[in-house]
């Protein structure tokens, strides 16, 4: 009995595990290839055909849905943006900060810009106007540092000796004469104003002649005009130019200066009338200058 | 699974897919996007097995290539292996641990990123594999902060079957 061999019975497979493995692989294994299919017509023709016809219809079919999830999201995501804005106001606030500095900056350079070109039109027309003095030539330029207060007569502007600026040169605005150059560089040149120069001026409706000089107080006076001549207000001035060939003036003839600008007066004891002189040139306002350098250099 | 069952698990997933295209889609995040179908496909393959979580993932791909008018089949491709691969895993290893949902969704959301990319490149359209990357650490949290009342709320609607009617090739012995 023992040692007759005994039967063993054949290890059954699990008939239902192994089945259900086998359904399930496939099914996976199924939509992979439907997955593929669909890929693949759907690439082949993107934009017809009967799965594109398919999917358009679908997707009509499913938008009422998407607009109702929308719409119930919508409250939702209105508080989520309000929250975020709240969250985000500091440093929009600060961003917004720098645009407006950045935004104001550009706004003044362009009014500043914007003033400086209606002065350089001005300029234009009077360097291209009938006044203009022969044998010059304009070199237009910015003015750098304008004067800084009540006790500076003098201005710096952005041309210098590479440009053709030479020392005692006139300087121009649109109005008229400025000044004259007193120092050179070889990229800027100071400007000393008609208000600490002085400069022999003649009245063309009159003929009478005098030194325009700085007055008292900042003001320009016509000086060494005897009691004798008659000068009336609001006559103009211009510059008288060279009166001698020996010897020639820093101010070529014609460059208006100022007008008179109170009726003359003179004391008893005084042997010349006193001329108040109101300049054209806005000297205390200038954006853009114009220097007159001779077109020919042995001048 | 029942058909009760079944209507229950399409209109989870139909609802999912248009959340999710309708709504979550537009919600970036630190560069992500939280995936509430995604999600809810692993709630669900965990709960009902890998032949259910396959043909959920094929059906819940289908919704959104057709609501989004993408390449027809792309979406259910990748969600096909991943609800079958997630099935799979809630039959066997993943049975009753508590960690498995946020486990899988954790692993889910990089390989449907990579599997997406890589199925669009193979298409030869944009995979920008930069973004994807980048926006992987804040999509992985992003869904796993949506894992656990999601994954509640899939386990109330379904009730998780008895061991025995899940298929399960692997012996468990615990």
């Amino acid at each position: 009995m023992l040692a007759s061999s005994v039967q063993r019975s054949k290890p059954t497979p699990y008939p239902s595990k192994a089945r259900s493995a086998l359904i399930r692989r496939a099914v996976v294994v199924l939509l992979v290839l439907v997955a593929l299919t669909l890929i693949t017509i759907s690439f082949r023709s993107p934009t017809s055909g009967a799965l594109h016809g398919l999917q358009g219809a679908g997707s009509t079919a499913l938008r009422p849905f998407q607009i109702a999830a929308t719409r119930v999201a919508q409250p939702f995501r209105d508080g989520y943006d309000y929250l975020s804005s709240l969250s985000s106001a500091k440093s929009e606030n600060e961003r917004l900060k720098r645009e407006y500095r950045v935004v104001r900056a550009e706004a003044i350079a362009n009014a500043a810009a914007q003033a400086k070109l209606a002065q350089v039109e001005k300029l234009l027309q009077f360097v291209q106007g009938s006044t203009f003095p022969k044998g010059y030539r304009a070199i237009s330029t910015g003015v750098i540092s304008p004067p800084s207060g009540p006790f500076t007569h003098t201005l710096t502007i952005e041309a210098g000796s590479s440009h053709g600026v030479r020392l005692n040169s006139p300087v121009v605005s649109d109005g008229g004469l400025v000044g004259i150059v007193t120092n050179v560089f070889p990229n800027t040149a100071k400007v000393t104003l008609l208000t600490d120069s002085y400069v022999w001026a003649v009245d063309p409706r009159t003929g009478v002649r005098g030194g325009v000089a700085p007055g008292p107080g900042g003001t320009l006076q016509l000086t060494e005009v005897s009691k004798q001549k008659v000068v009336h207000e609001n006559d103009p001035l211009i510059t008288a130019g060279t009166r001698s060939a020996r010897y020639p003036d820093l101010y070529p003839y014609g460059i208006p200066i100022g007008r008179v600008s109170a009726p003359p007066g003179a004391t008893d004891t005084a042997m010349y009338l006193q001329v108040q002189v109101q300049p054209f040139a806005n000297l205390g306002s200038l954006e853009a200058v114009a220097v007159l350098v001779p077109k020919n250099p042995r001048r | 699974m029942t058909l009760f069952d079944g209507v229950k698990a399409a209109a989870l997933i139909f609802v999912a897919a248009i959340a999710q295209v309708s709504v979550f889609s537009e919600a970036h995040v630190f560069g992500a996007v939280p995936d509430v179908l995604l999600v809810s496909l692993v709630a669900f393959a965990l709960l009902r097995g890998s032949v259910s979580g396959a043909v959920g993932g094929f059906f819940a791909g289908i919704l959104v290539d057709t609501a989004s008018l993408g390449t027809l089949g792309l979406t259910s491709l990748v969600l096909t292996l991943a609800g079958y691969w997630i099935g799979r895993y809630g039959e066997t290893t993943g049975r009753d641990r508590a960690h498995a949902p946020f486990l899988s969704v954790a692993v889910v959301t990089v390989l449907y990123q990579i599997g997406l990319l890589v199925v669009h490149f193979v298409l030869g359209e944009s995979a920008p594999a930069g973004a994807v990357v980048r926006s992987l650490v804040p999509a992985i949290v992003l869904n796993l902060v949506l894992t656990a009342p999601l994954y509640a709320l899939v386990r109330r609607l379904l009730r998780p079957v008895e061991r025995d009617e899940l298929t399960a090739e692997v012996q468990l012995l615990g």
